[in-house]
C-alpha cells in the first residue's frame, strides 16, 4: 500500500509540473499583459509611457521569456511563495483563503444536502422499481438532471428575485450587513446563499439518486439476494442489510472525486449570483490577466484533483478488501 | 450435397443472426422516450438546415433580371447575395427588387424579420418597425431584444450553432479520444504512459477555464476555431473509456487469433477491436454533444461566444440578465437549451439501454 501510495505521489508531482508549464505557457501567450489590461480600462489620458510600461514590466518581471519566468514561479512555490497579485497587491495565497470560505458555504451545504437526499431517494426507487409512483419520482429527477444550472439559475432570479423579491438577486450580503447581530447576520448569508445552493444542489441530487439506484438495482440481482429473500428475511432487511451495503464502494469512489469541486466553486453560477468564490476569482483573474492569481488557482484545483482521485483509489482499496493495489501497475 | 448449391444458400441465410447494431436499433426503436427524442432532434436539423426559409429579411427564391437567385442562402455565405450587393440592395429586398426591376418576383420566408439587425419601418410594405425590447407579439413571436432584433428569429438561426457545436465539436473530441483512447489500450506500454498522463493533465485542469484561455490566445476566434476548442478539451472521458474497452478486448482468443494469423496491428486495431469497442463509447459522445451545447451557450452567456453574426441561444440569455423585465429574453432560450439537452441525454440513455445487454428487458427484471 505505502510503495503503492509514495509512486503516485511521485507520478502525480510530474503531472503537476506538467499541467502548471502548459498553463503558465498558455497565460503568457494571451494578448495584453497586466499592466496593459488594467490601462485599458482607465482613461486613455492617463496611459503610461512605453518606457514607465517597461520599467513597471521589469519591476514585475514581465519582461524576461515565459519559460525563464515559470521556473522562476516553481522556486518560489517549493518556497512556499504563490506570488502577489498583480490586480489586487495582495498575496496570493491570502487572496485565495479569501475567497475559500464563500465557497465552502455554497459547496458543504449542497453535498450535504445531496447525500442526504439521495440515498434515501435512490433506494426508495431502487424498491418500487416499475411502479408508477417510482416512474414519477424518476421522471421528474431526470428532467432535473438535464435542466442546466445555469438556465435555472437564471430562472430562479427572473421568477424568486426580480418578480416576486422573495430572494435577493445577487451578493452574498445585505447592504446593512455590517450593522446586524450575529443571529441576523447568519440569516443574512442563509438567505443570501439559498438560491445558489438550490441550483448547485438539485442537479447532482438527481445524479447521485440515480447512480444509488442504478448500483442498488445491479446488486439486486444477485444470487445472493435471492438466497436472502428465499431465506425468509423482510425486504427491508434484505434491501438496506444485504443490498445497500454493497452500494457503498461505488458511493465512496464518487464521493472521492467530488471533493475538488467543494472547492472549486463554479464559473457561471458565481458569475451569475456575484458570489465572491473560486470560479469567479478565477474568471477575474483571467480577464485581469492577474498571472500569479490564475497560477494560484490552478495549482490549488490541480493538487485537489490528483488527490482526490489517489484518496478515491485509496478508499476503494480500504472498503473492498478483494482489491490490493500492490499488485496493479 | 455439392451438387445443389442452392441448398447450401438458403443454408447459411437461416443462421446468420442480425447484426449488433440491427439487434440494437431494434432495441433502441421499442423505446418511446429516446425515439421521441430523435425525432426532436432530427426536427432541430431540419429547423436549422431551413432556417432561412423559416425566418429572414432575404427571399428565398427570387427572379431578378431574368435570372433565378437563392438571396436566402446568404445567410450561410455572403457570396449567394453577390450580384444584389453589387446592384446596392443593402439587404433591404422588397422595396429595392421592385424598384429595380419590376418584373421580379421573389417567394419570401414564412415570418418577416431578421436575426442580426432590427426591422425597419416599411421595410416590408406597410409593416411597422420592430419596437425595442418589446414583448411577445404577433409581430415578433417571442418578442424583441433592447436594439429592437426578433427574438424569434435569433432563435431559429440559433438552432444552426447549437447544432453544428455539438456535433463538431463532439465529432473532434470522439476522433481524438478513440484514436489516443485506442493506442494507449492496444499498445500499452510508454505508449500508455504518455497518453495516460496527457489525459491526467487535462482532465486536472477546469474544462471552462482552459477553454477561456484557450479563447483569450486565439483573439475574436471564429465559430469553428470555437468548436475545436470545446472539442480538444473534452475528449479524455471518451478516450479512458476507450483504453479500458482495448484493454479488455485485447485479451479476447480471436484477437489472439488474429495474431497468429499474422494480421498487421492497425488492422486489428480497425477490423476487430474499434467495431466491438464502438458501442460503449457511443453512450458518452452522445452525453459530449448535450455538454458542448451547455459550454457552448454558458460561453456566450459569459461573453465569450461564437463573434457577432451567429446568432445564439446564450447571447439571448446573456442580454436577459442585464433586462430582468424583458423575460422572453430569459425564458424561451432558457427552454429550448433545456429540451435539447434533455433529449440528447434520452438519446443517450436509451444507446445505453439498447446496446448494453445486461440492462435490456427481460435481463434487467429479476
Amino acid at each position: 500500500m505505502l510503495t503503492y501510495i509514495v509512486r503516485r505521489i511521485a507520478i502525480g508531482a510530474f503531472t503537476l509540473l506538467l499541467i502548471t508549464f502548459l498553463i503558465y505557457g498558455l497565460i503568457r501567450s494571451m494578448p495584453g499583459t497586466p499592466l496593459t489590461v488594467d490601462m485599458a480600462e482607465l482613461d486613455p489620458s492617463k496611459q503610461m509611457t512605453p518606457e514607465r510600461l517597461e520599467e513597471l514590466a521589469a519591476a514585475y518581471g514581465l519582461d524576461k521569456p515565459w519559460p525563464e519566468a515559470y521556473l522562476l514561479w516553481v522556486g518560489n512555490v517549493m518556497k512556499g511563495d504563490l506570488g502577489r497579485s498583480f490586480s489586487r497587491k495582495k498575496p496570493v495565497a491570502e487572496m485565495i483563503g479569501e475567497r475559500i470560505g464563500p465557497t465552502l458555504l455554497l459547496s458543504v451545504p449542497s453535498l450535504m444536502l445531496t447525500f442526504f437526499l439521495s440515498i434515501p431517494i435512490g433506494i426508495y426507487s431502487a424498491a418500487r422499481n416499475g411502479k408508477n409512483d417510482e416512474r414519477v419520482v424518476s421522471t421528474g429527477l431526470y428532467m432535473l438532471y438535464s435542466f442546466p444550472s445555469f438556465v435555472a439559475a437564471l430562472f430562479f432570479q427572473l421568477y424568486l428575485a426580480v418578480e416576486y423579491e422573495i430572494f435577493p438577486l445577487f451578493g452574498m450580503v445585505s447592504d446593512h450587513y455590517e450593522t446586524l447581530s450575529t443571529f441576523e447576520k447568519v440569516k443574512d448569508l442563509a438567505w443570501h446563499a439559498f438560491l445558489p445552493v438550490t441550483v448547485y444542489t438539485y442537479g447532482s441530487l438527481a445524479y447521485y439518486s440515480r447512480f444509488v439506484r442504478a448500483n442498488l438495482q445491479e446488486v439486486l440481482r444477485q444470487d445472493y439476494i435471492r438466497t436472502a429473500r428465499s431465506k425468509g428475511l423482510g425486504p427491508i432487511k434484505v434491501l438496506w442489510h444485504h443490498a445497500f451495503r454493497n452500494t457503498l464502494i461505488p458511493l465512496v469512489t464518487l464521493l472521492g472525486l467530488t471533493l475538488p469541486s467543494l472547492l472549486s466553486g463554479s464559473v457561471i453560477i458565481e458569475q451569475i449570483f456575484t458570489w465572491p468564490g473560486m470560479g469567479r476569482q478565477f474568471f477575474l483573474s483571467i480577464l485581469e490577466r492577474d498571472y500569479p492569481t490564475v497560477m494560484g488557482l490552478t495549482l490549488m484545483f490541480a493538487v485537489l484533483t490528483l488527490g482526490a482521485q489517489l484518496l478515491a483509489d485509496v478508499l476503494y482499496a480500504v472498503v473492498d478488501p478483494r482489491i490490493r493495489l500492490d499488485s496493479q501497475s | 450435397m455439392s451438387s445443389d448449391p442452392n441448398h447450401n444458400l438458403e443454408f447459411t441465410k437461416l443462421k446468420k443472426s442480425p447484426g449488433f447494431w440491427k439487434e440494437a436499433w431494434g432495441q433502441f426503436r421499442q423505446r418511446k422516450l429516446a425515439m421521441t427524442a430523435l425525432l426532436f432532434v432530427f426536427i432541430l436539423g431540419l429547423i436549422a438546415f431551413f432556417s432561412p426559409a423559416i425566418v429572414g429579411t432575404k427571399p428565398v427564391i427570387a427572379k431578378y433580371k431574368g435570372h433565378i437567385y437563392f438571396p436566402a442562402m446568404g445567410y450561410f455565405s455572403p457570396r449567394w447575395e453577390a450580384v444584389f450587393t453589387k446592384d446596392k440592395f443593402r439587404k433591404r429586398y422588397p422595396k429595392a427588387l421592385a424598384e429595380k426591376d419590376p418584373e421580379s418576383w421573389a417567394v419570401w420566408p414564412l415570418n418577416f424579420n431578421d436575426p442580426t439587425r432590427r426591422v425597419e419601418a416599411d421595410e416590408w410594405p406597410g409593416r411597422p418597425e420592430n419596437p425595442q425590447a418589446g414583448g411577445p407579439s404577433p409581430l415578433n413571436f417571442f418578442g424583441t431584444d433592447t436594439r429592437g432584433v426578433d427574438v424569434f428569429a435569433q432563435m431559429v438561426h440559433g438552432t444552426r450553432t447549437a447544432l453544428l457545436v455539438g456535433f463538431v465539436s463532439m465529432g473532434i473530441a470522439a476522433a481524438l479520444g478513440i484514436t489516443l483512447g485506442a493506442l494507449a489500450g492496444f499498445f500499452g506500454g510508454w505508449v500508455d504512459m504518455v497518453i495516460s498522463r496527457i489525459i491526467e493533465v487535462v482532465m486536472c485542469i477546469p474544462t471552462l477555464v482552459l477553454i477561456l484561455a484557450l479563447i483569450a490566445v486565439l483573439e475574436s476566434p471564429n465559430i469553428w476555431q470555437m468548436m475545436a476548442v470545446i472539442g480538444i478539451t473534452g475528449w479524455t472521458g471518451i478516450a479512458r473509456l476507450t483504453r479500458a474497452e482495448f484493454l479488455k478486448l485485447k485479451q479476447m482468443e480471436y484477437v489472439a487469433a488474429a495474431h497468429v494469423l499474422g494480421v498487421p496491428s492497425l488492422r486489428i486495431m480497425y477490423k476487430y477491436l474499434l467495431p466491438n469497442a464502438l458501442a460503449p463509447v457511443l453512450v458518452p459522445i452522445t452525453f459530449g454533444i448535450a455538454a458542448a451545447i451547455l459550454i457552448e451557450s454558458g460561453l456566450s452567456y459569459l461573453g465569450f461566444g461564437a463573434p457577432p453574426p451567429n446568432p445564439s441561444w446564450g447571447k439571448l440569455l446573456r442580454l436577459g440578465q442585464s433586462n430582468y423585465q424583458n423575460w422572453w429574453l430569459i425564458l424561451f432560450p432558457g427552454l429550448s437549451i433545456f429540451v435539447t439537452v434533455l433529449a440528447y441525454n434520452l438519446i443517450g440513455e436509451g444507446l445505453q439501454e439498447a446496446t448494453d445487454p445486461r440492462l435490456r428487458e427481460g435481463g434487467s427484471r429479476e
